[in-house]
């Protein structure tokens, strides 16, 4: 016939090219696996630090709170790390493979200044107070919600994660807190918690896992509200 | 903004209970995911309006009957029109993934660029019997929009599929195998290279491509699925050409094989995965 048989129907640098992406890619999984294996001991150290505030009564807290702050700066030597990996590549390529681990140690960081850590030098000791985006972020030494340029961040999705899991922690304190004989502290609870909760409510969610969570919040409002109720029946409850 | 004041029993007006002193943090929440989710279903209408337009290239393309030169008059036509259908289409979402949200929503548009990869290396092949390249690919995507090798790898697997339907309308309806260039008296000579042997150069390199370090994300999974698929893509030209060849010119023209099940869901395997 007429037309020229064609040399080749694949040029064999296609599937050069092909294999050499996918080899870069497990590398780089590798690398931060690598890293996330660290964050995540160094992570349960400091969860197992903050859950000795549930048996810990308020004004001998800040022995608790100053050790999960050490192992807080810790972790956050690892996030750096991380961050400067991650930061060669797509944020939203391997997001998925440490948004866990970062949500976890967000929630960390909201506990311990919530039971009063992470205050300003000076400052004196406060509980009961809600760490900001932009706090949380400068405490992990990172940027917060990026959008002008590609590289590791704190997602609000992930600080909104890191609240519920605060929600959930203090509404179990709420219920030792009674235990410990400290009356002062559910009420004090319930109103944050209720404070947050409104907030939520504003969000438009979609159908994800974060609206599931968000969804789950008023078991928490329940269950802190219980316990503020069986105080005021029985006239336990501090006079304002 | 209220519709009135609130009054307790004897008429009094109740203050209102105070606001959460945390609102305006999640004022700025609240934009920022409106935002998200916005751009987000934009993606995805798009994503499949692509896929839609991109289909209607194929179904176009299969009409074609011969491979390597120009695409007849009228049906470079209709794959034109279509082809300006997905340039407006991602033109219109190009800002949406721009920077760091090209990564963001990926999950949500490569169902989308696969399909229009899958369209424009089909074409490519009909034209000139090569597939086309990685960079070339990625150069033929409108709007700026990028496409990554995975898109491209996937792509790939679904024109095999459409190599085979057209493969078997061909050998079907004109008793030729399609790039074949062996011209013998009986129709049983044939040269070096057609499009089975081409079919068989994308199953021999997609079967050396070494995923196992990715099997336990998306492109792993999805490749074990698509290399079965792709098997059996093969394997029916290769029956297709074995009855060609054995039966040579004795079969009347416009005959059509048995394709047992497959013959009226044949591409449903391919396009469902």
């Amino acid at each position: 016939m007429a037309e020229p048989v064609p040399a080749q129907m694949i040029d064999p640098a296609i599937f050069e090219q092909l294999q050499a992406k996918i080899d870069e890619d497990s590398q780089v999984r590798e690398d931060i696996r690598e890293i996330l294996q660290t964050l995540e001991r160094q992570g349960r150290t400091v969860q197992s630090i903050l859950s000795r505030a549930h048996a810990t009564r308020s004004q001998n807290l800040s022995p608790v709170v100053e050790a999960a702050e050490n192992a807080i700066r810790e972790q956050v030597g690892t996030i750096n790390k991380l961050a400067e990996v991650a930061s060669k590549y797509p944020y939203y390529k391997y997001n998925f493979m440490w948004t866990r681990d970062i949500q976890n140690a967000c929630f960390a960081i909201l506990l311990c200044g919530w039971l009063g850590g992470f205050n300003a030098p000076g400052n004196q000791f406060q509980q009961g107070r809600l760490l900001t985006i932009e706090e949380t972020g400068a405490i992990l030494n990172v940027p917060v919600n990026l959008k002008d340029r590609d590289a590791f961040h704190l997602a609000i999705e992930e600080y909104l994660h890191a609240l519920i899991s605060l929600i959930e922690e203090l509404a179990r304190l709420a219920v030792n807190s009674v235990t410990l004989g400290d009356y002062e502290r559910p009420p004090q609870i319930s109103r944050f918690v209720k404070d947050l909760h409104a907030g939520f409510q504003i969000l438009n969610l979609k159908n994800d896992a974060l609206r599931r969570r968000s969804d789950a919040i008023k078991y928490s409002i329940k269950k802190i509200e219980d316990v503020v109720y069986d105080l005021s029946l029985r006239n336990l409850l501090p006079v304002q | 903004m209220m519709g009135g004041t609130k009054r307790d029993h004897d008429g009094r007006s109740r203050s209102p209970p105070p606001a959460s002193p945390f609102m305006p943090i999640f004022e700025t929440f609240r934009n920022e995911l409106d935002e998200h989710h916005d751009r987000r279903e934009r993606i995805i209408k798009a994503s499949r309006d692509v896929t839609a337009a991109s289909k209607k290239m194929i179904f176009s393309l299969q009409r074609v009957k011969k491979v390597r030169g120009e695409l007849p008059e009228r049906i470079n036509k209709e794959v034109q029109g279509h082809f300006n259908t997905i340039v407006t289409t991602l033109e219109s979402i190009s800002g949406d993934l721009q920077g760091i949200n090209a990564w963001r929503y990926r999950r949500q548009i490569t169902g989308g660029l696969q399909e229009f990869i899958e369209a424009a290396t089909f074409k490519h092949y009909l034209e000139t019997q090569t597939l086309l390249t990685v960079d070339a690919a990625a150069a033929a995507v409108p709007g700026g929009v990028q496409l990554t090798e995975d898109d491209y790898l996937l792509g790939i697997f679904d024109l095999v599929g459409e190599m085979m339907r057209f493969a078997i309308t061909t050998m079907a309806t004109s008793g030729e195998l399609p790039g074949n260039t062996a011209d013998s008296e009986d129709g049983r000579e044939i040269s070096e290279s057609n499009i089975l042997s081409d079919l068989r150069e994308l199953r021999t390199q997609f079967a050396a491509l070494d995923t196992t370090t990715s099997s336990g994300n998306g492109l792993g999974r999805d490749v074990e699925k698509k290399l079965e698929v792709m098997n059996t893509c093969v394997e029916k030209v290769e029956n297709a050409v074995y009855g060609l060849i054995i039966r040579g010119r004795e079969r009347p023209k416009g005959w059509m094989p048995d394709l047992g099940d497959d013959s009226g869901r044949g591409r449903e395997p391919v396009e469902s995965y």
